[in-house]
């Protein structure tokens, strides 16, 4: 029943689903990157850039910023369809959103990889 | 509201269910409010991406930069605007946490919801006042 509730006919369950699995693996994220920080303590530039060097910490990060954006993608459209009634205003801003997110996650993973 | 209620009048197909558009005279649960919270946080979050973006990557450019953006950070006035947004990411996630928790049946009942929600806002404050201590002392 749960594998049915999840194909195309019920787009409004993956959305749900997808909503929540991102929103974990951000609060797990998180979790470990402010205790992480607490306990390297990167005081100098140096410091800092070594906090950035570490590779499965950039993979780790990344991660956070493609969950990041989906759930904000998810998020926000449903904003948008709670206070924007009109359906052609709506649609800019949905494209908007998409194209937003879009820049900050290249730009992010240009950031970590490039 | 009784009276304003049967003041207005239905035109025909109307449902006759009362309205009330003045929001200041709704009261709003905590449950609610720890909602709408979470909601306008999760905007601002969004809001401030392409700054945390900004931020990031200028830090790491170069030892130059770096502390440029750490002064930018130590003045005062950025550090109450920190402490703001700080405060929309605990309580975005504190009462994301509430609610994945709820999402599996946990704490659902009323009076458990509204305990939960004190507890979401305390936390919220709380991570806040921390943070402000850390970075004040
Ligand atoms: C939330 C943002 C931050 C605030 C509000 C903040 C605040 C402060 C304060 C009040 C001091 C001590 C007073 C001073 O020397 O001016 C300090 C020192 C310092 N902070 Fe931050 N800080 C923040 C973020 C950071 C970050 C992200 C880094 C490094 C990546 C950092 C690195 C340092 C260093 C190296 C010092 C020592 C500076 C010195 O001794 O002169 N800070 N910070
Ligand atoms: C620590 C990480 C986070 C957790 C645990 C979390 C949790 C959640 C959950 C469970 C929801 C669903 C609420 C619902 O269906 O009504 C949600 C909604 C939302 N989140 Fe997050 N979130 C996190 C981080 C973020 C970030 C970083 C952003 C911003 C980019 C964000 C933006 C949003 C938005 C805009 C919504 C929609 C709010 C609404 O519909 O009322 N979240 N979050």
């Amino acid at each position: 029943m749960l594998i049915e509730l999840l194909t195309k006919r019920y787009p409004g369950m993956r959305a749900w689903l997808t909503q929540r699995l991102s929103a974990l693996v951000m609060a797990v994220y998180s979790v470990f990157a402010v205790a992480r920080f607490l306990i390297v303590q990167p005081n100098s530039y140096e410091a800092w850039v070594d906090f950035f060097q570490p590779l499965w910490w950039r993979i780790a990060t990344l991660l956070f910023w493609i969950s990041l954006c989906i759930h904000a993608w998810l998020g926000i459209r449903d904003v948008f369809k709670d206070y924007v009634p009109n359906p052609s205003v709506r649609d800019v801003l949905d494209k908007l959103l998409v194209v937003s997110l879009w820049v900050y996650l290249v730009w992010a993973t240009w950031l970590l990889l490039g | 509201m009784q009276k304003d209620s049967q003041k207005t009048k239905l035109r025909p197909g109307q449902l006759s269910r009362p309205k009330n558009l003045n929001l200041f005279t709704i009261r709003l649960p905590i449950n609610a409010l720890v909602s709408i919270l979470h909601r306008a946080t999760g905007c601002v979050l969004f809001l401030i991406l392409p700054v945390i973006l900004l931020l990031l990557q200028f830090s790491l450019s170069s030892a130059q930069h770096y502390e440029t953006v750490i002064a930018i950070l130590h003045s005062p006035f950025i550090k109450l605007m920190l402490l703001g947004l700080a405060w929309a990411f605990f309580h975005h996630f504190f009462a994301g946490i509430r609610h994945l928790a709820m999402d599996v049946h946990w704490m659902t009942t009323l009076m458990k919801a509204r305990y939960t929600s004190k507890v979401v806002l305390v936390l919220g404050v709380l991570a806040t006042l921390v943070l402000a201590v850390k970075i004040w002392m």
